[in-house]
């Protein structure tokens, strides 16, 4: 193929079509889904992969996590499924980190090879989070789980459909080992909807590229992102860079748990070095590496060229090390639902790494947590049990130029609120209060964003609850001499006799109709001496009540 | 005789339209008066009415869409608000639903909320989720807020309390409360504005509604007067988004609702086009300088969207469902970093425009690459009034296509096919990817641009046929003319679909929304006679599920009506998301009633005689369509057509406030009405 039929007009028609097919299929798929983490978090993602096992496209909006989860994923399907297993109208499904390239259990990958007279032209891909896989607590996120037996069913790589026919056993199989299995069935649906939704697209599309176009189109998308990629990182300046950062804990005993960073930068080359983190722990905010690899991926793009397309040329352009098993690189039995925390850490420590090199770029450490709360029982309006769960957000890191955003989710997580008018129709809760965290935002020229409030009480019934945190203890950091954020803050208020105050992960517990739950996320830290600050700003801060003395930002 | 006036206010004309008993039509176009838009309004008015020997006092309907609440929205010059919300959330409107514009981007922030935190003032109450009291007002609490809102003088209060759309009557004791004692203050009560659950929307809605009280109460006092003066007692109607006329006292209660309004109207003239020419299934090209709005018309009716944003707020109310991407004639084409080439989001705009209008605009533009590949001509807009330079079109497109190593015939055609493609991903959004087949779809194209790219259009989806209305860049005020005076009224109730009572309830709710409707309609002003007609749609969703589809309440009767509704709602999920399941639990979650009535009867058109005759060209030109080398194309005079002519393209067709492009092998019959048929080879 030469250049002069695959000219960037050409290619930029087949780029668009290809990505409107991704979007589709992920807007179908997070309409028509059952679960929270779909519907309302988007914790979901729609890849098209080539025949080499490539992402070329990612839907926009998708969740950064999964590019790292579905590249390993298609890097050991073509490794262990033979070509001539592979058949139209077969689909895929895997979610197991330690042996198919999962992140977690609760994300279920599925794969749908695509045919085009009788060639394999490429694989539609998604991979969504489900509110529950089993294992021993609701929702299999559970802050206390020790090892991945515990936090649910763990799928190989295998055929949910072959040619077309659903493989009725493995679905048996599956929906008796979840909760609430008549709405896990629908999101699986909905998972094969939107696949099979992606397959239609694509050949309506051969129709209109041919497939030596469309072929080509995939090498050079992907070569064109490596480049554009290889390009910002030329952009950092050559040198070495560390960063080391700890996290509170790991829910069932670890404290103080080190991540090591260091990176090396020399011209387009970039080597992101976690050795001497800490090893793999006994809770489960391990990490496996591709999910590592998926949070450098997304701090990359974003402190370097945020419009850059999300594909495998992104995550060739460079380098990370890990050791295996470490708390960035976990091994079989790690436990790693909560992996989400270790990955929000590890955004903040490649920002403050490069912060020397790239000032005007940075911010300062973000809230740093996926702060969530589950409340659970039975709904005394119903006589049916009932399961909240919700993730918060906090304050975003202040920028070079600015202000970070007061309660806001951060960095890996994008996900919304739910509307307090639709939690309390759904649930027997009373949300008592819902707000600005005030003072918790770092002191700077610009100061961090401020974390959230939100007090929960349960309506004539004894719920109970549990609660994640971190940066709970080590507070975000400012950068330049801005000031570090508040560490967040769980607990219990009660009617008669105060307040109760919590740690940072607390395992399911019971809440009192005459209780209620306080959850105040961490704010982030500030950028600059807070000596500099506006004298606008800072009469601004105090009259709209979000700082006072003497904390004044 | 008696005529109805319809004025479309753009940014740089105001458009007038007027229609006869007789269903005589009379145009007339004048420049935009932005500081007071009412200037430019009367004035052309007066001028048409002159110009067509019209009396004023004859006009009796002047219908009107504005955009003085979407520029006071972009400007930022709204009035000075406060808010009183329910103790504990007066953060809501500030925390929004905790999200970044941009995932990837460290850097972008949603704009700040319209009224500053120091202006929220919280009050002790609490209504519960099934609207019961779960906490009094506290009325001392009340007094003393009314006390500091006296003293930070506002323009407007919004009041926005949780559960206010199941229970308004906290909502309402404190606007009466602020009423009594602060009667110049205006009041935006968000159980008035929409009320609908989720309680971030509504309070963004009731916020930007209380932001532009003051301004368009203004502008409606003045126009209104105005008006009066110079035409007497005409009847004054404005322009909804949601596609449909209100009274001037509603515009100044709901000025919010005028503020997606501007191609709403476009949609209600498209479709009476389409009418005309007998045409059901029909989608909307609306191009003009910086976007392209694009919509779809099922049996001389629209889709309806709840959600839409302005200057980045959500604003939850009914407006047509029209899709816009940044495709116009001023957008700019450029190349990515790595080095794809892209055309807008970005616009030259009108100022400084495209390099070829010779206002200092260097950026290759579609309009350039027009001009470029002879499909506009270079005596340019307006009958040769505004010239158009192609030597600075081919100066701004040199170093792109130097960049990509093409010709610059090449590199036009392909900014073209980009822009082109931008436009028929926003078509299947709203077609295909809503389980509906554009192919069986007339592409009707209006706006600037329209008619320019609308054979480009038809040709990738594989459409048979293209409309272009008789007046390609008016049809926003001639659909003021024929649009309905409409209200809407929401109810949510959220019920099971296998409650024993669900029917009974359904109706009962029903029956409330009626009797709002009845109230609406006593307050209207209107003749005994006239035409009414309703409309009811339920929104539904699986339980469990977050996104509510909306399906047709048909049946009167309330015994079947349950399974008639499952019927729909699995109907429209397999249409949606290509999947439904036959035994999960289905909930109702909102009732929607519309009411409309009639202000305008539709009349024959005056049509003159047809002929058989074939039209002569004014000159043949040099046109590039898809193929490396240029065609003769004919260019034609739209003015000198008459109904009954027909050719065959390629060619050209020029008109004072639009170009059509005629593709290769197209057909092209001119309608009765004078819209163009072209029929795609």
């Amino acid at each position: 193929m030469t250049n002069s039929t695959l000219d960037p007009i050409t290619l930029e028609l087949i780029h668009n079509g290809l990505k409107s097919i991704t979007y589709e299929s992920y807007v179908a798929l997070k309409k028509s889904a059952y679960s929270t983490n779909i519907k309302e978090r988007h914790d979901h993602s729609v890849t098209i992969a080539d025949p080499k096992g490539r992402i070329v496209v990612q839907a926009e909006g998708s969740f950064p996590t999964h590019l790292g989860s579905m590249a390993a994923t298609m890097e050991i399907f073509l490794q262990t499924i033979p070509r001539e297993e592979i058949h139209d109208g077969d689909i895929f499904i895997s979610n197991d980190p330690h042996t198919t390239g999962g992140s977690h259990l609760p994300d279920v990958n599925l794969m749908m090879p695509v045919f085009h007279e009788g060639e394999l032209i490429c694989f539609i891909c998604n991979l969504a989070h489900h509110a529950d896989i089993g294992g021993m607590s609701p929702g299999s996120m559970d802050g206390s789980m020790t090892e991945i037996f515990q936090e649910g069913l763990r799928i190989p790589l295998i055929k949910l459909f072959d040619r077309g026919q659903l493989n009725q056993p493995l679905m048996d199989l599956i929906l008796l080992n979840v909760r609430v299995p008549e709405e896990r069935r629908g999101d699986y649906f909905a998972q094969v909807a939107a696949c099979k939704l992606g397959c239609r697209r694509m050949a309506e599309h051969l129709a209109a590229y041919p497939r030596d176009l469309t072929l080509t189109a995939f090498d050079e998308i992907v070569e064109r992102t490596h480049r554009r990629m290889k390009t910002a990182i030329a952009s950092v300046p050559d040198g070495t860079y560390s960063f080391e950062d700890v996290m509170d804990d790991d829910g069932v005993g670890t404290k103080d748990i080190p991540i090591s960073l260091k990176i090396a930068v020399s011209g387009d080359e970039m080597v992101l070095d976690f050795t001497g983190t800490s090893a793999q722990v006994a809770g489960n905010i391990n990490c496996p590496r591709n999910a590592t690899i998926g949070a450098v991926a997304y701090v990359l793009k974003a402190l370097l060229d945020p419009n850059i397309a999300n594909n495998h040329g992104t995550q060739s352009a460079f380098t990370v090390v890990t050791e295996g098993g470490s708390l960035v690189d976990a091994r079989f039995p790690a436990a790693v639902a909560s992996r989400n925390h270790t990955c929000q850490r590890l955004c903040d420590m490649v920002i403050g790494a490069l912060a020397p090199a790239l000032p005007d770029r940075v911010v300062a450490a973000a809230n740093g947590s996926n702060t969530s709360i589950a409340i659970a029982g039975v709904d005394p309006r119903t006589g049916k049990p009932y399961i909240y769960f919700e993730t918060l957000g906090g304050g975003f890191g202040a920028r070079a130029s600015k202000d970070g955003s007061d309660a806001v989710q951060v960095h890996m997580t994008n996900t919304s609120n739910s509307p307090i008018e639709a939690l309390e129709l759904e649930y027997p809760l009373l949300v008592e209060e819902y707000s600005l965290r005030e003072n918790s935002g770092g002191a700077g020229r610009y100061r961090g964003g401020l974390g959230l409030r939100r007090v929960i009480r349960p309506l004539g019934h004894t719920a109970s609850f549990n609660v994640v945190g971190e940066r709970f203890v080590h507070a975000p950091w400012g950068l330049f001499e801005g000031q570090s954020g508040a560490p967040g803050f769980f607990s219990i208020l009660c009617d008669e006799k105060g307040e109760i105050a919590l740690p940072g992960k607390v395992p399911t517990r019971p809440l009192a109709p005459h209780q209620s739950i306080s959850v105040q996320t961490p704010g982030a830290g500030g950028y600059g001496n807070p000596a500099r600050r506006a004298p606008e700003a800072r009469a601004e801060d105090l009259e709209s009540g979000k700082f006072s003395p003497p904390a004044v930002a | 005789m008696k005529y109805t006036l319809g004025v479309d206010v753009g940014g740089t004309f105001t458009d007038l339209f007027v229609l006869s008993d007789a269903g005589q039509v009379f145009v007339h176009k004048t420049p935009s008066t932005p500081a007071n838009p009412a200037c430019a309004i009367v004035d052309g008015a007066k001028e048409l009415c002159k110009k067509f020997d019209i009396a004023p006092s004859d006009v009796t309907r002047f219908c009107h869409g504005t955009t003085v609440a979407t520029n006071a929205l972009i400007q930022r010059r709204g009035g000075k608000v406060c808010m009183i919300t329910t103790r504990g959330f007066k953060d809501v409107i500030e925390i929004a639903r905790q999200v970044r514009p941009k995932y990837y981007d460290l850097y972008e922030d949603y704009p700040a909320p319209l009224v500053k935190r120091q202006d929220r003032f919280e009050i002790t109450e609490r209504v519960g989720f099934d609207g019961g009291v779960v906490k009094q007002i506290d009325r001392n609490e009340l007094a003393r807020i009314v006390d500091s809102i006296e003293l930070g003088g506002y323009d407007a209060c919004a009041i926005c309390l949780l559960f206010s759309y199941n229970n308004p009557e906290h909502e309402r004791i404190i606007a009466e409360e602020v009423r009594k004692r602060l009667p110049n203050l205006r009041l935006s009560v968000s159980s008035e504005v929409q009320p609908e659950f989720r309680e971030y929307e509504r309070f963004s809605t009731t916020v930007l509604n209380g932001y532009l009280l003051s301004v368009m109460t203004e502008y409606m006092k003045t126009l209104e007067q105005e008006v009066a003066e110079n035409f007497g007692n005409t009847q004054l109607g404005v322009n909804q988004s949601s596609g449909g006329l209100m009274s001037v006292s509603r515009a100044q209660l709901f000025p919010i609702r005028t503020a997606l309004s501007g191609p709403a109207a476009g949609v209600v003239g498209a479709i009476e086009i389409a009418r005309q020419a007998g045409r059901k299934k029909v989608i909307t090209l609306d191009m003009g300088g910086t976007s392209a709005d694009v919509a779809l018309i099922r049996d001389y009716g629209f889709d309806i969207s709840l959600d839409r944003a302005i200057e980045g707020f959500p604003v939850r109310l009914p407006s047509i469902d029209i899709d816009s991407v940044g495709a116009g004639g001023g957008s700019v084409a450029w190349l990515d970093l790595d080095g794809l080439m892209k055309v807008g989001p970005e616009s030259a705009g009108s100022y400084p425009g495209p390099a070829c209008y010779k206002r200092g605009g260097t950026n290759p533009t579609v309009s350039d690459a027009n001009l470029l590949l002879g499909r506009l001509s270079n005596r340019g807009l307006l009958n040769g009034t505004m010239p158009l330079d192609v030597s600075l079109s081919q100066t701004a497109i040199k170093p792109l296509s130097e960049k990509l190593g093409l010709e610059e015939t090449r590199t036009a055609q392909g900014i073209l096919s980009i822009v082109v493609a931008n436009m028929v991903r926003a078509v299947r959004g709203i077609s295909v990817e809503r389980g509906l087949d554009p192919r069986e779809y007339t592409l009707l194209a209006f706006g600037g641009a329209g008619p320019l790219h609308a054979s480009a259009v038809a040709h990738a989806l594989d459409m048979k046929e293209i409309l272009v209305p008789p007046s390609p860049g008016i049809l926003c005020a001639q659909g003021l003319v024929v649009s309905d005076l409409i209200e809407r009224f929401v109810r949510t109730i959220r019920l099971p679909l296998d409650d024993d009572k669900a029917g009974e309830k359904l109706f009962e709710a029903l029956a409330e929304l009626r009797a709002d409707a009845e109230r609406w309609l006593q307050t209207e002003d209107l003749l005994p006679d006239v035409q009414r007609s309703s409309d009811v749609v339920v929104d539904m969703r699986y339980r469990g599920q977050n996104f509510e589809l909306s399906v047709p309440l048909t049946g009167v009767q309330r015994k079947g009506v349950t399974e008639e509704l499952r019927n729909a709602f699995f109907g429209a999920h397999e249409r949606n998301y290509g999947f439904h399941n036959p035994k999960d639990p289905v909930e109702i979650v909102n009732l929607r009633l519309t009411e409309s009535v009639k202000l305008y009867n539709a009349k024959a058109m005056q049509v003159s005689k047809t002929t058989v005759e074939k039209p002569v060209p004014e000159e043949t030109r040099a046109v590039y369509y898809d193929q490396e080398a240029p065609l003769r194309a004919p260019v034609y005079d739209r003015a000198k057509f008459q109904p009954g002519m027909t050719f065959t393209g390629p060619a050209i067709v020029e008109q004072l406030d639009a170009t059509t492009v005629v593709f290769p092998g197209d057909q092209v019959v001119i309608q009765e009405n004078g819209s163009m048929l072209i029929t795609v080879n």
